[in-house]
């Protein structure tokens, strides 16, 4: 029963990078087919954020079963893993990627604009105004972030304390299970699924924010871009791993 | 960067290769904690009421404070945001058409401070157009702006941002000496957030709490320009720097206070000090420069004392910018002169959108170069927050 939720949620995840390849193979199409057909282009970001909001409704869901998979997941690479913010990526490094999408195409602009030989075209890179709207959407992000950070923090100091640590403490057979540690235990797992669902909606929220500040080319550009990130940091991390000899759990 | 270039910063600019290539090394050495605060404005002399009406109604209920300002512009809507940078602009009707008159009154400015890529902002920025007015210069006003770049937390620099005006002021209206009445209003404000984080400083919402002993080692560069009608006066502590453009070339007014400039350390060692690299030099070991508003505990290694500078303005000036180390680290004196005098030339971005009177297009060219000038400092991998302040000088700008 439970390797059986550990299973879906396995699936869960497999499916969702697969669709990121498939959305990002449609993603990168139409920049390369209508890069100027704005609907279009919109209409993918858009169709990119339900896709993600699938996955995490699903992911709740198998969570409220077993969360503690989703905080280690075996079906991730260890270097995954160690990158891991409650259960996924943390949310203010949207901002990362926006600064340096933005940036990379700044310099290059920078001593034509000096020269006045392509007047405006710096105008291309992050607007005034929506550095304006980031700047403050990345201070809320972080904020937030600081928040859960520390509810998890608290909640894996719970351990160590009432009622779990008093019941470990009384167990005269290490390691036994009985009702109460199963209530003690489950309690806690409850605390975790919500502090996921929380983090999860921040990640969904900043991106879809982010996505509505830029433009359509600029979303679908940083959507591209998250995507081939997340899928190169699974498929670098699975190399390492099989380089090293550790047992990939995944294949 | 700023290390290495501040034994060379004299008379015209450093030169920009060195300044940029290590740029990385520099912020590698570079450990200061900051916190995020969002201050932006033009202030503008609407040119007919109409205008005024708008820009007021856009911003009503938004403060100073561009942490609320823009929550309520969440969209892309590229006007609601102009609107709202011009937000601290205190709106107030011209009939003057005279020409330096316009300015005295109402200087044209533009300013961005954003978080970057730290996670706490201590930056801070504050501007007061006509902050105060001499006896003897009755026929202008002086106007102040100032960058206070934290370290330790960011409740030193937000007392400078409440505070060092007022004290500039009390100071430049009963002293006649500049020179004197800067190193008075900075040693004041010193004092000031010593005794106050000493006392508790009432509520505070900052990281440290006041909690001693961490609020000891809490402290601000300030870098205060006051524009007057025929001088530039800059009173600097700390590594931000105001740095002035004059006919296309770069004039730093301020040197940074480096624990390695070799008058400082000279300065540090005679107090009994010691400049110790520990990722690149600091006093004790400790803080990454030799002067500034706070650092109780580094005292009297780390003055309060600033450099003063008083430059006459000419008709060749076009700009001054002030910014924190965040800009200076990877954008040289000559590059950011270049990047705000093309912005003010009126070569406008393409994505600034076009603005039929010319009135507010001067102002709103200050704030693209601030923008354009914090732009570049993310583009280049800044890893500080950014504060940019860029003031008008022309004295025909007006139409």
């Amino acid at each position: 029963m439970a390797s059986r939720d550990r299973e879906q949620s396995k699936c869960c995840f497999k499916e969702w990078m697969e669709l990121q390849e498939q959305d990002l193979s449609e993603l990168l199409q139409a920049l390369k087919l209508d890069p100027q057909n704005k609907d279009q282009l919109k209409h993918l970001a858009e169709k990119g954020i339900c896709h993600f909001q699938d996955y995490i409704n699903k992911r709740t869901q198998l969570a409220r079963r077993d969360v503690s998979a989703f905080f280690a997941p075996t079906w991730c690479t260890s270097w995954e893993n160690s990158l891991l913010w409650i259960a996924g990526c943390r949310p203010s490094l949207f901002f990362r990627l926006v600064y340096v999408l933005g940036g990379s195409k700044m310099e290059s602009k920078l001593s034509e604009f000096l020269q006045d030989t392509r007047e405006g075209s710096l105008g291309e890179v992050l607007t005034c105004s929506q550095l304006v709207v980031v700047n403050s959407l990345q201070s809320k992000t972080i904020r937030e972030e600081e928040r859960l950070t520390g509810e998890l923090a608290a909640l894996q100091e719970d351990i160590a304390d009432q009622p779990i640590a008093m019941i470990a403490k009384g167990l005269s057979q290490l390691g036994e299970m009985n009702r109460e540690v199963e209530e003690a235990l489950d309690e806690h797992g409850q605390a975790m699924v919500r502090i996921l669902e929380e983090a999860d909606q921040l990640r969904l929220n900043t991106v879809k924010e982010l996505v509505n500040i830029l433009t359509p080319l600029q979303a679908v550009d940083f959507l591209v871009a998250s995507k081939k990130l997340h899928l190169c940091v699974h498929k670098w991390g699975r190399n390492r791993d099989q380089k090293l000899g550790r047992e990939n759990l995944e294949d | 960067m700023a290390e290495i270039c501040c034994g060379v910063v004299s008379e015209s600019d450093t030169s920009s290769n060195p300044c940029e290539q290590s740029s990385r090394a520099a912020r590698r050495r570079r450990m200061e904690i900051r916190r995020y605060k969002f201050v932006s404005g033009v202030a503008s002399p609407p040119e007919n009421a109409e205008k005024r009406k708008k820009v007021e109604a856009c911003t009503t209920s938004v403060s100073r404070d561009l942490d609320n300002a823009l929550e309520c512009s969440g969209s892309s809507d590229e006007e609601k945001v102009v609107a709202s940078l011009k937000i601290a602009a205190k709106c107030r009707p011209s009939t003057s058409s005279n020409i330096p008159e316009a300015f005295s009154e109402f200087p044209k400015y533009g300013l961005a401070s954003v978080c970057g890529r730290r996670r706490d902002m201590e930056d801070a920025v504050s501007i007061h157009p006509s902050f105060c007015r001499r006896s003897r210069e009755t026929d202008g006003k002086l106007h102040y702006f100032g960058v206070y770049d934290g370290h330790g937390c960011s409740h030193v620099a937000t007392r400078c941002r409440e505070r060092l005006h007022e004290l500039v002021r009390d100071e430049v209206e009963s002293m006649e000496e500049w020179r004197t009445a800067m190193e008075r209003s900075f040693v004041r404000m010193d004092k000031e957030v010593v005794a106050w984080s000493e006392g508790g400083g009432g509520v505070s919402h900052c990281r440290c709490e006041l909690q001693t002993p961490e609020s000891d080692a809490v402290g601000s560069t300030a870098v205060v320009a006051v524009v007057t009608p025929d001088k530039i006066v800059v009173a600097n502590c700390g590594d931000s720097r105001a740095v002035l453009c004059r006919n296309g070339k770069a004039f730093p007014l301020s040197v940074d206070h480096k624990p390695d400039r070799p008058d400082e350390l000279k300065r540090i060692e005679e107090a009994g000090g010691r400049v110790i690299y520990w990722d690149g030099p600091r006093v004790l070991g400790v803080l990454a420069m030799s002067r500034a508003i706070g650092d109780n505990y580094l005292k009297p290694y780390v003055s309060c004392e600033p450099e003063v500078t008083i430059t006459d303005r000419t008709a060749e000036d076009e700009c001054l910018i002030l910014a924190s180390d965040g800009l200076w680290d990877v954008v040289s004196n000559d590059t950011a002169c270049g990047v705000a005098r093309m912005c003010l030339r009126g070569k406008r971005l393409a994505a600034a959108e076009a603005e039929t009177d010319g009135s507010s297009s001067s102002d709103r060219a200050c704030s693209d170069a601030s923008m354009l000038l914090t732009k570049l400092a993310l583009a280049r991998h800044s890893t500080d927050n950014v504060s940019v302040v860029v003031v008008n000088l022309r004295r025909n700008t007006c139409p």
